[in-house]
């Protein structure tokens, strides 16, 4: 039961913890009635995910070796690209939003389109998604027997209990600040993006797309990225207990230049045009 | 922004096809049949020839579900029960490399190529 618990909850917690933030944000922005493009793209990512792992049981041959590969490389990618693109965004509008509530959120809601908030959450939940239906529907066939029940509870348990922490990101999210929101996830983005660019190159690696590389280091004794902890931090930061050259890489390739758009200007920084304390926190 | 956002995707979409269709053309190398049954890998152990890639031919005969994995080869491939499916795996250097059933960690085994 603890295996299967693990496994869901690690498959879960990038999604729920993705889907928490950009409810988040749009509750922050005051686009409430804008949940709906966060609701469809996780909706069409679990739709998408049962389609992908029907189709997969029923495909075979180079289609079964290569197609779901191509997908998970395809989702990945776009993934870094829309939260990027929105991770920029935020940073950019977390220094610029000092003025009153009222105008920022507005400024907010024609600048940012919010599409791209609907493509988040559909990678953030098709990216693990086909692998957990197959996990799921593999358990709950074989769940007949006494054990067999434990291990479709714990993997039930797993899911639910990610769900659990994208609401409770949701929650605690709305008692902060929206500038510190905005700068706090801005961050958290770009490491998150970070991550998944590496894996993505690491699967080319593997496919033999990109030249071979040995391993950078190896911390799975200590913290293994497959465990309770190294999942969180891997779904969280993009930790690997055991990277390639190409894998650690790429992470800090991504991470420098990324942070060097969306924060380069910082120092320039531009002048406000009305103190921020003059914002009162339970306007935001 | 929003057509350099479309165009950088189906760029991206694009080459990872075409990546993949160079792949598919490419030499065969030896394929090396493996098969998951009753929690367990037959056989466990997989002797292969060192410095020369291969093809591991995985089959489920199981009723669900499995997930072969490596981490020492950094391979992640779902298995849906009753199916097969081929792991391309480059030339490995002499060594003995772990492979597990990531849906099922009672099912272990290794490749030793030498």
């Amino acid at each position: 039961m603890g295996g299967t618990f693990v496994i869901t909850l690690r498959e879960g917690f990038e999604a729920a913890l993705i889907l928490g933030i950009v409810y988040t944000y749009l509750q922050k922005i005051g686009a409430q009635r804008h949940y709906r493009y966060a609701t469809r793209g996780g909706v069409l990512g679990v739709l998408a995910s049962i389609a992908l792992g029907v189709v997969v049981t029923a495909l075979s041959g180079p289609l079964l070796d290569l197609g779901p590969d191509i997908i998970g490389l395809a989702v990945i990618f776009v993934a870094v690209v829309v939260l990027t693109w929105h991770g920029y965004w935020m940073r950019q509008h977390a220094r610029a939003m000092k003025g009153d509530v009222q105008r920022k959120i507005d400024e907010a809601q024609t600048n940012h389109r919010m599409w791209i908030i609907g493509v988040i959450a559909f990678t953030g939940v098709f990216r693990e998604g086909a692998e957990t239906v197959l996990f799921l529907w593999g358990l709950l066939t074989q769940a007949t027997s006494t054990s067999g029940w434990a291990s479709a509870l714990g993997a039930v348990l797993g899911l639910i209990m990610a769900a659990s922490l994208g609401w409770a990101i949701f929650r605690g999210g709305r008692h902060v600040s929206l500038q510190r929101f905005f700068g706090v996830t801005s961050i958290f983005l770009l490491l998150l993006a970070a991550g998944m660019f590496s894996t993505g190159i690491g699967r080319l690696e593997v496919m033999g797309f990109l030249p071979a590389t040995p391993t950078a280091w190896d911390t799975s004794f200590l913290l293994d990225d497959h465990g309770f902890i190294g999942g969180f931090l891997n779904g969280l930061i993009g930790y690997r207990s055991r990277p390639s050259v190409l894998e650690a890489g790429s992470y800090v390739l991504y991470l420098a230049v990324a942070g060097f758009l969306l924060f380069r200007s910082d120092s320039s920084s531009p002048r406000s045009d009305a103190p921020k304390g003059r914002i009162p926190a339970h306007a935001v | 922004m929003r057509r350099a956002l479309t165009l950088l995707i189906a760029g991206l979409l694009a080459s990872v096809v075409a990546v993949a269709g160079t792949a598919v053309a490419a030499d065969a190398p030896p394929e090396i049949a493996l098969t998951i049954d009753k929690d367990q890998f037959q056989p466990s152990e997989v002797k292969v020839k060192a410095n020369t890639p291969f093809v591991l031919v995985v089959t489920n005969k199981g009723a669900k579900a499995a997930e072969f994995e490596s981490k020492d080869l950094r391979v992640e491939k779902v298995v849906p029960a009753g199916k097969t499916v081929n792991v391309r795996i480059r030339a490995l250097k002499p060594g003995s490399y772990a492979f597990f059933d990531d849906f099922n960690k009672a099912a272990t085994g290794r490749i030793v190529a030498e």
